[in-house]
């Protein structure tokens, strides 16, 4: 099951913010150079940035496809002819043996399925990591070393076509090889799971409770997943039986506890003539006492349309921990008045349905989250979610690639491997803790970060004070507060130069039998990539231009 | 002659920098000459005189401390200008991965001409240095002379008007020396423009119409060939084949007339003038040597 909330993205929103981003940079990166300018070259200076400016824009709009063309397969005929690509084939040993050392224990099928697909998927992100450093941030810098690229560019050329040959010959090669260990992957998985588990392949196309509006934070009916507590009253979240990060909250059984999850804007996305919906849950179970041990939770379901006051109740079930329940509700239904009530025309008039769950096991809890209760429509061959998980991967690499191209516009070799490692690196460990750091994650809901940034938490351990007490205002806190607060936002700044590298691993979803959602993920990943790659490849192009190309 | 000017350096200045930017080597110190469109200019100086570091400058390969350039009329490095630029490398510096056809079909992609002009001269260019044999084998293969070769045959795929040859006879064989030097004043009589360095002065007489002499960065000598090469006040008697008899003869009538004289054999006069220059360049650093000839001032002489 998924452990995280799934948020659509925001096309328009997410533009408006780039714009916003690279805008901040350009004045930034304008000032600064233009100070230099002044400072190095006089007065002359600010003209000669000018200068820059116009030549940049017009080399890039009058690129040829013609030379960007040739550069390309100049770069592809780089790739096979230099021999690189040998790691390639050392990836795909390691590969095929490492399948030896799989836990072969669990008879599972479920379990089975999530070990190799994720083994898989994870494999291919290792194979390409390494693929695309090699032929990305080496290229230049080698062509540079031999003089090679002397004879380039006193030809026609202009450097920006030279970094889109670069980017393209590259990422050809590179979308081969990942198209080979992508197809091998594939058959790997096929051919390895025993047969039980092969047949329960598949992407479940789910229909979750979309996140809260922004708004929503306080007024609790307009939450679309919300709780009402053991004694009947509204709550934001249900109890929290221990854990630190709490995804999942809790209701007792056999009180009034409840949580409530609305699915909206069903009615494009569910056929007039269904006969019946499924709701499939993965709730957790959690046990103050032993009970019945023979006998499971039970939960029970109610079906419920607010505007038109109808409710009609499932029949109860009994979990199943780990493996999630699959309950089908017939179109019709008896509402709590025992009257005939239609699920189409009746409960999902309005395109709304709110499921209201209870756990009705005395004395124990249920624990549910966001993506914990889904509406099912029908299923897409695995195929089809193994090969969005191997866009995602493809995203990763077009990153990879333009990153490394652009890091060997102005280093060499090392480091640009070097410079993009840890910058990929970063983008899959940092953006958490910077994210706590900033306030933008919360640790729990309505839970941020405490006890400052680096100095006040210095300062908290030499004098034992623990971070939920705050300090005294004094002198002192005021200025390692101030220097915190500039050294936050710096953090916050960095947050928007490293991408976010965690958005292009869709394995979560393929592994657990989900299809990766459009919206969700694969657009995610789309924009961020153009968003990242557009800036890049002029970093990219400007260092090229303004770098003499002689070996030092 | 034409007078149109096709390469002009102002005060050229080029200081090696190292990473940290401090101050490595002058390679070239305050470079001002001219380059008139279809004549060809040879770039003479020792090694290490700043003969590449110039052509570099002029091609944007390198900025310039001080001073600029300007070729074709426009800045070193402009797009539209390189269209008409034919460079060929002190090494070649190709792609090793890619045989002659390959190499001759990229860097044709990079100019602006239909395809099948690209097509049929990269053939003729390939029928031209000599390579039809190896024409389908990777340059990582190829013999010194063979990548020279080719790297020749690159510089000319655009027909252009200006050609820079970075000591185009290096690692070739006398015929392929000798073609060399066909090939320039072929090109002169199409009415191209030839920037060369080389070091092989006997060459470079015969095919250059004028000339800079560089030692340490600093032009020591600049002007037409055959005037710096006449010495007003030297006359020189040739004759062949003459006895130890008729040589006293002459030696007395010399005598007569008060002539200071030496009769040895003659040598090529370039190299002369070249040896000659690098010494007093040496033993008065800094200035300008001016030869004999070009001025009405006496100098030494033999
Ligand atoms: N990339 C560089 N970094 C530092 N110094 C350099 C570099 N390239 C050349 N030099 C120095 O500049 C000076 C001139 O070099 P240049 O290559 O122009 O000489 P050259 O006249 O072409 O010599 P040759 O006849 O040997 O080819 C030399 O002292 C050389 O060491
Ligand atoms: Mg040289």
């Amino acid at each position: 099951m998924l452990t995280f909330d799934q948020l659509p993205f925001d096309v328009v929103a997410g533009l408006l913010h780039w714009l916003g981003v690279c805008g901040a940079l350009l004045v930034v990166i304008l000032i600064t150079t233009t100070a230099i300018s002044l400072a190095t070259m006089g007065l002359t200076g600010p003209l000669f940035v000018l200068q820059q400016l116009v030549a940049g824009a017009t080399d890039f709009a009058k690129t040829s496809p013609r030379r960007v063309g040739a550069l390309t397969v100049l770069a592809i005929r780089e790739a096979f002819r230099k021999k690189t690509l040998y790691v390639f084939y050392v990836f795909l040993a390691l590969f095929l043996f490492a399948g030896w050392f799989l836990p072969n224990s669990n008879e599972d099928p479920e379990l089975r399925i999530r070990e190799h697909v994720s083994f898989v998927l994870r494999t291919l992100s290792w194979v390409m990591l390494p693929v695309s450093l090699l032929l990305s941030c080496w290229s230049l810098p080698d062509d540079i070393k031999a003089r090679s690229l002397h004879t380039v560019v006193t030809k026609p050329v202009r450097r920006n076509e030279i970094v889109f040959g670069r980017i393209l010959g590259i990422g050809a090669v590179a979308s081969l090889i990942l198209f080979l260990v992508g197809g091998i992957g594939y058959i790997w998985i096929i051919r390895q799971l025993p047969p039980a588990a092969r047949e329960m392949l598949t992407a479940r196309v789910p229909i979750w409770v979309a996140p809260d509006p922004p708004d929503a934070k306080d007024e609790w009916s307009q939450r679309r997943f919300r709780f009402i507590g053991r004694d009947g009253k509204p709550e934001a979240t249900g109890i929290n039986t221990g854990d630190e990060y709490m995804f999942r909250s809790y209701i007792e059984g056999n009180s009034q506890a409840r949580a409530i999850y609305r699915f909206e804007r069903l009615t494009s996305r569910i056929p007039a003539d269904t006969q019946e919906i499924e709701l499939e849950s993965a709730f957790q179970v959690f046990r103050i006492h032993k009970g019945n041990i023979e006998r499971g939770i039970m939960c029970q379901f109610t079906l419920v349309n607010e505007a038109k006051k109808l409710r009609a109740s499932l029949k109860p079930f009994e979990v199943r921990e780990f493996r999630g329940n699959r309950i089908k509700i017939p179109r019709q239904l008896k509402d709590e008045d025992d009257k005939d009530v239609d699920l189409l025309r009746d409960l999902i008039a309005d395109g709304t349905l709110e499921v209201h769950a209870q756990c009705i096991t005395p004395g124990q809890y249920l624990g549910m989250a966001r993506p914990d209760l889904f509406l099912r429509t029908p299923d897409r061959p695995f195929f089809v979610s193994y090969t969005k998980g191997v866009a995602g991967i493809w995203m990763m690499m077009v990153m990879l690639t333009v990153m490394g191209v652009m890091a060997s516009c102005f280093a060499k070799g090392p480091v640009a491997t070097l410079f993009t490692a840890a910058m990929w690196g970063f983008g899959r460990m940092a953006h958490n803790f910077m994210g706590e750091l900033t306030g933008k994650i919360e640790l729990a809901p309505g839970t941020t970060w405490q006890g400052g940034g680096p100095f006040e938490s210095i300062w908290r351990i030499i004098a034992h004070i623990t971070p939920s007490v705050p300090l005294e205002d004094s002198f002192g806190t005021r200025v390692v507060q101030f220097i915190d607060g500039g050294i936050i936002k710096l953090i916050a700044a960095v947050q928007y130069i490293i991408p976010d590298f965690r958005i292009f691993n869709l394995a979560e979803y393929v592994a657990n039998g989900f299809d990766v959602p459009f919206d969700v993920a694969l657009l995610r990943g789309l924009a961020t990539t153009l968003g990242y790659a557009v800036p890049w490849i002029v970093v990219g192009y400007f260092s090229l231009k303004l770098r003499e190309l002689e070996a030092k | 002659m034409n007078t149109e000017v096709v390469i002009q350096t102002r005060n050229l200045t080029k200081i090696y920098r190292d990473f940290w930017g401090r101050k490595k080597v002058r390679a070239l110190n305050s470079l001002t000459l001219d380059v008139r469109k279809g004549e060809v200019f040879g770039l003479l100086g020792p090694n290490g005189s700043g003969k590449t570091t110039s052509i570099k400058l002029m091609l944007g390969l390198l900025f310039p401390s001080e001073g600029e350039v300007s070729i074709l009329g426009n800045p070193a490095g402009d797009v539209n200008t390189n269209e008409r630029i034919g460079y060929l490398p002190e090494e070649s510096y190709l792609y090793r991965f890619l045989n002659a056809e390959e190499t001759l079909d990229f860097y044709g992609r990079l100019f602006n001409m239909p395809a099948n002009v690209r097509r049929d001269r990269a053939k003729q260019l390939i029928e031209r240095v000599g390579l039809q044999a190896a024409r389908k084998r990777q340059l990582r293969e190829y013999s010194k002379g063979m990548t020279r070769r080719i790297g020749l045959a690159q510089a000319l795929i655009n027909d252009p008007d200006l050609i820079l040859l970075d000591e185009p006879t290096s690692g070739l064989d006398p015929i392929g020396s000798r073609d060399m030097k066909d090939l320039i004043v072929k090109l002169k009589e199409e009415g191209k423009t030839v920037l060369m360095c080389s070091h092989l002065l006997a060459d470079v007489q015969d095919v250059c119409d004028r000339i800079a002499i560089l030692d340490g960065g600093e032009l020591k000598v600049f002007g037409r060939v055959d005037e710096l090469l006449k010495e007003q006040d030297v006359t020189q008697i040739r004759a062949s084949r003459l006895s130890e008899q008729a040589i006293k003869d002459v030696e007395a009538v010399l005598t007569k007339h008060g002539a200071k004289f030496e009769i040895d054999h003659p040598t090529t006069s370039l190299e002369d003038l070249f040896i000659k220059t690098v010494r007093e360049s040496a033993a008065r650093p800094g200035q300008r040597y001016v030869p004999p000839g070009t001025t009405p001032q006496p100098s030494k002489s033999n």
